[in-house]
């Protein structure tokens, strides 16, 4: 049964009209041809689904869209701002951190959202951050290298941030 | 009940004096078992040992007050306070001189049979005899409001609401002894003033008075429906019986009056309670009835008074007199078959008063029939009745006194009980120089003062609030009235001139045939005949259905006492062996109906039918997955084989549209349905009995009314010899009892309104309560301890509760309202509709379910320090895995822990409540953990909460069994392992692939 569902996404508004236990995640790729966020397992188990709500991680494949309305949503798409990547996407560039890169929506994602909310991360605090999110080809010592170099940028454009 | 406020917060005056403002300290009187005023003497058990240990390990400051036989409990807060009160344990001993016999109460409306009157009134019966009765206590509004009292060097404050001023502080002064300048009454609104006589907010008043005294400090009370108790206990104040015989002509031949009681007010209980009875006044009272008609043959007795209940109410007196004789007048007049006004006029012999009733009787069009508009509603009934009397003036301005008719049309709602004052014309002839305007404004004003008091809503079990916001709870701001003297200081700006007539209420303005014009009126709508106010909905709905009985005796589906129950049960023990099956009776089917218009009923009775189906959660049952709502056709699986809810809407071929309501409250109370046939208990008729009757018709209304769906109800795959439906007769027997829900009158009434939607409607025990090999819900301590339904297990709310972390009453009021608590986790399962569900119910039915269980639990008002630092250990020893068990901790760490983990940033997705204080994880039975894993948690239908997907498809049997092992003993490890899950997991995946019978 279908319901109109209004959601904020990237800062835009969409009125929708999808069952409410449908996933964000097919509304996001589907109706908003967003295809940042990946389908991965379908069970919130490796985080390739990853997409920020009101700035926490949120695995989207596990989420009723009915759910998310209200929240504001953030795509991989919504991250950059003013043309200028977010410094997380760009540390993962310079540190040419992909193999597949499947993984690399939800490593991104969840560095960000550590970043949100502990600006100045530990090194074991990074990679607690990123232990649930699954990489298939082995990837891990540049996606931490990566994550590294993206608290690093984060600190030095973000200078009021205070040290922990 | 956090939200509860002291009256701080909204109280309107600027200026209350700080202890009054924000109170420290809460009260809760605690009344002996039995107490009563029996119209001479206050008689109640004596208070014997208090034993204070009961109540000294609760946490914070409880202070226990006794005197005589007063006793109070006093705490920080008012749920502490009432905890405290609940266990504190106290022996009464019954008073020596007690068994007085009931003392003689006026029954309170229809059939007042003829009774001998007291001495000297021995002659010859009337032809026309009446007993009436004035209550001794009214009740004091709509909502609860709290009382508050400083007694504290030598001068006492007080905040709360009352109508009788000049009684509560002469109690007061009695209590204190202190002397009137230095009592201090605060309060508002002087226009609810209704001269009507006391009610239970001076007995609260007195209440915290007592404590505040003793303590030295504020403490405030709360008045609520356990003051009923109150009201009833001190029952009548007066009790007058009128007679009259009449001539051939029709006219009035012999007149008598005889009024039981000198006119006074009782004491408030409290005063009584302390040994303090009320200083006797020894001025003359017993006003002599002063009645403006000239009836031949004329006797009339007062009763002097000579027991010191109290002080005398000149005013009062007159208005009790009125409503005596009008309604009086109203009864010979309809036993005649006399016009009322007619009956009246011929008796006056007052030029003006003719003229007075001529213009009102014109300007009502008295004689017309009311307008037809309404009658397109069933429930709604429509009644006019009529009034008068002349009362001296006391000011001697007016020598004839003042004439005063009335014509009231009322109107009742049939199902609910309230009465609306739908028009009102009231003539008043105050002499040749009135200031209309100024009449006008104070008759407005004190009339709808009079009508609060009478018509208000009763605090019933069964009260819907509006649905829209926390009615019903706690409304400090005063709804009640202004206290306030000429004589002293007044603490607010009311006007004064609404301050004089509240102390001299007969002053211009003549009120007393204010009640006797709603009596009759109501009458003319009802045909029942109240004989004492005040007509609040509880009571007319109880005299409608009173009268609905005596008019068709023997309706089917109406429950009547069942003799030799020991025969029945002899008896269907045999039925049950399959051999007398035939020896029962057999139900008759009752005659289809056609389908009611869909708007037969009003709007209100409708929505509130709405709620009634919400709490009772039709659709979670009556609705297929993926089907329409309420059209039926669910499969249920049972130890006796497969079920399918029916369809309850309006279809004329497969639903219910051809069901009378006589038919639906047969099904709804007694499981036999419209053809005669039985219903199996899986529809939980043994708790839909419970419904009061208001609700049940609400219901049927609103059934009806929506729209209909054709689904025809797959037929039942039933094992013999369960299929064969009579033999639920020798089951009913045995297991049910059709009885309505009866409120616990020592409970709040937080209590019984929780009780009645757990126990009814909410049917919670369907679930919750085990059942015995025969399927019945097992009672007495298996009440609520728990049950497999469904392949779930419903964990027992009962102190048998095995959640790591205890309830506590807030707790479960989250858990019930928002679908959640932080301390126990989410509702899944068949829980989430149930909670979904809730949602539609107001904020006061949630708290009272809330309030309801934590009492089954044992459980405490809040979540304490203690119990918060406990849950943090748990959660702290399960942050690794026990050894040994790594297979179960890579499934783990491969498909749970992103969610059931903290990574140390914050999730949207992931589980607010670790799972080590699961109470599932905790249960002696895996089977609620195992469905979780296979199917998930969903809760679609609770707002903001989220989804836990289902791994049926990705794990094997064996891995689930691994990795509910390793939950079990990562996050409960004080609980033993369990020992089924293997073959448990395989039953619940047969059980939950077995395919849907529903295309």
């Amino acid at each position: 049964m279908t319901q109109a569902i209004s959601l904020t996404v990237n800062g835009r508004s969409y009125e929708l009209a999808v069952p409410p236990d449908t996933p964000l995640l097919t509304v996001l790729r589907n109706d908003l041809e967003l295809n940042g966020p990946k389908y991965g397992c379908g069970l919130g188990e490796c985080g390739a689904c990853s997409v920020l709500i009101d700035g926490m991680a949120a695995r989207a494949c596990v989420l009723p869209v009915s759910v998310a309305v209200g929240h504001e949503i953030l795509t991989l798409e919504g991250l950059a701002s003013e043309g200028r990547l977010d410094p997380v996407q760009r540390a993962f560039i310079e540190a040419q951190a992909a193999q597949c890169g499947y993984c690399l929506n939800g490593m991104i994602i969840s560095v960000r959202a550590l970043l949100n909310h502990t600006p100045r991360p530990s090194s074991a605090q990074l990679r607690a951050a990123l232990e649930y999110n699954l990489c298939r080809c082995g990837t891990h010592v540049e996606i931490l290298e990566a994550a590294s170099r993206a608290v690093a940028i984060n600190a030095a454009e973000s200078p009021e941030a205070p040290h922990e | 009940m956090s939200d509860r406020q002291p009256p701080t917060s909204r109280a309107e005056p600027t200026e209350l004096p700080a202890p009054l403002a924000s109170p420290k300290r809460f009260g809760v009187a605690v009344r002996p078992p039995h107490y009563a005023w029996n119209g001479e003497h206050f008689v109640s058990d004596r208070l014997v040992a208090v034993d204070r240990a009961s109540v000294a390990g609760l946490p914070g400051r409880i202070e226990v007050v006794i005197e005589g036989d007063f006793v109070g409990v006093v705490a920080d807060s008012l749920d502490a306070a009432q905890n405290a009160a609940r266990r504190l344990r106290l022996e009464w001993r019954a008073p020596s001189h007690a068994g007085q016999g009931d003392h003689d109460q006026v029954p309170l409306e229809t059939g007042a049979r003829s009774r001998e009157l007291a001495a000297g009134h021995g002659e010859a019966a009337s032809a026309h005899r009446h007993d009436y009765g004035w209550p001794s206590r009214l009740r004091w509004g709509d909502a609860p409001g709290w009382v508050v009292a400083d007694c504290s060097d030598q001068r006492l404050m007080l905040w709360g609401e009352t109508i009788t001023p000049e009684a509560l502080i002469h109690d007061l002064m009695t209590l204190t002894g202190l002397p009137a300048e230095r009592i201090e009454l605060y309060g508002t609104t002087p226009a609810r003033v209704s001269g009507l006589g006391r009610h239970c907010g001076d007995d609260a008043a007195v209440d915290a008075a007592v404590m505040s005294r003793q303590l030295g400090c504020s403490v405030a009370v709360w008045l609520d429906a356990t003051y009923t108790r109150d009201v009833h206990a001190l029952g009548q104040a007066q009790r007058i019986t009128l007679s009259a015989d009449l001539a051939e002509s029709g006219d009035i031949a012999d007149y008598r009056y005889h009024q039981a009681h000198a006119s006074g007010d009782i004491a408030a209980v409290g005063l009584w309670l302390c040994g303090r009875p009320p200083i006797r006044r020894t001025e003359a009272s017993g006003t002599p009835p002063f009645a403006p008609y000239a009836f031949s043959n004329v006797q009339l007795a007062t009763r002097r008074d000579d027991h010191g209940a109290g002080r005398h109410s000149e005013s009062l007196a007159e208005i009790q007199q009125a409503f005596a004789r009008e309604s009086f007048l109203d009864e010979v007049a309809h036993e005649s078959g006399q016009d009322p006004l007619a009956l009246r006029l011929r008796h006056l012999d007052d030029a003006r008063g003719v003229e007075l009733i001529a213009s009102v009787s014109q300007r009502a069009r008295w004689g017309e029939a009311l307008s037809s508009a309404a009658s397109t509603s069933p429930d709604r009934l429509r009644g006019r009745g009529f009034a008068y009397s002349q009362l001296p003036d006391r000011h001697q301005r007016i020598p004839e006194g003042v004439r005063s008719a009335w014509i009231a049309d009322v109107e009742v709602n049939r199902i609910t009980g309230d009465v609306t004052l739908t028009r009102l014309v009231v003539g008043q002839d105050a002499g040749p120089e009135v200031d209309t305007d100024r009449l006008q404004q104070t008759l407005q004003a004190r009339v709808l003062g009079s009508a609060r008091p009478l018509l208000g809503r009763d605090p019933a079990f069964d009260e819907w609030g509006d649905g829209s916001k926390d009615d019903k709870n706690v409304d400090p701001t005063p709804g009640g009235v202004l206290v306030t003297r000429t004589d002293m200081p007044t603490k607010e700006s009311a006007d004064a001139e609404a301050t004089t007539s509240l102390l001299q209420p007969l002053d211009d303005v003549n009120l007393a045939p204010g009640v006797a014009v709603i009596a009759n009126a109501l009458f003319d709508a009802t045909g029942v005949r109240f004989r004492q106010p005040p007509f609040t909905a509880g009571r007319v709905r109880q005299a409608l259905h009173d009268q609905a009985d005596s008019l068709q005796e023997e309706t089917p589906g109406r429950p009547t006492k069942r003799p030799g129950r020991r025969w029945l049960k002899a008896a269907a023990l045999t039925a049950v062996a399959g051999t007398a099956v035939m020896a029962w009776p057999w139900k008759g089917a009752i005659t289809p109906i056609n389908r009611p218009a869909a708007n037969l009923y009003s709007a209100e009775t409708i929505e509130r039918g709405r709620l009634v189906a919400a709490a009772g959660d039709c659709a979670a049952c009556h609705t297929a997955e993926g089907g329409q709502e309420n059209a039926g056709g669910r499969a249920f699986d049972t130890p006796f084989g497969t079920l399918y809810s029916t369809n309850l809407t309006p279809d004329e071929e497969t639903g219910m549209g051809r069901w009378s309501y006589a038919a639906f409250e047969r099904a709804m109370r007694h499981g036999i349905s419209r053809d005669g046939k039985h219903l199996y208990p899986a529809f939980p008729y043994t708790a839909f009995a419970k419904i009061s009757d208001a609700d049940m018709q609400a219901l049927y209304a609103y059934l009806m009314a929506q729209p209909a769906v054709s689904a025809e109800t797959p037929a039942n795959a039933l094992s013999f010899p369960f299929n064969f439906r009579p033999l639920m007769a020798g089951w009913n027997a045995l297991y049910h009892d059709p009885n309505p829900f009866e409120p616990d009158p020592g409970q709040s009434d937080l209590y019984n309104r929780g009780a009645y939607l757990a126990e009814g409607l909410g049917h919670c025990s369907a679930c919750h309560s085990p059942r015995n090999a025969m399927g019945a819900e097992q009672r007495g301590e298996h009440s609520l301890a728990g049950a497999m339904v469904d392949g779930w297990e419903a964990p027992p709310l009962n102190r048998l509760s095995r959640s790591p972390i205890p309830w506590s009453e807030t707790s479960l009021y989250d858990y019930l309202r928002h679908g959640a608590s932080s301390l126990h986790g989410v509702a899944s399962g068949p829980m989430a509709p149930v909670v979904a569900g809730l949602g539609e119910l107001p904020e006061y039915d949630v708290r009272a379910l809330a309030h309801y269980v934590a009492v089954q639990m044992d459980a405490p008002a809040g979540d304490s320090e203690t119990v918060r630092a406990d849950a943090a250990v748990r959660i702290a020893t399960a942050q690794s895995g026990p050894a040994g068990m790594e297979e179960g901790e890579r499934l783990f760490e491969g498909a749970c822990a992103s969610c059931h983990m903290e990574s140390g940033t914050p999730s949207f997705t992931s589980a607010q409540t670790s799972l080590a204080l699961n109470t599932n994880l905790h249960s002696q039975h895996p089977d609620n953990v195992i469905q979780s894993i296979l199917g998930g948690v969903h809760a679609d239908h609770v707002p903001g909460l989220g989804n836990m997907p289902g791994f049926a498809d990705s794990f094997s049997d064996s891995q689930v069994v691994t990795l509910t092992a390793y939950l079990r003993a990562r996050f409960a490890p004080d609980q033993a392992p369990w020992r089924n899950i293997e073959s448990r997991v395989t039953t619940i995946r047969q059980h939950n692939n077995s395919p849907s019978p529903h295309p």
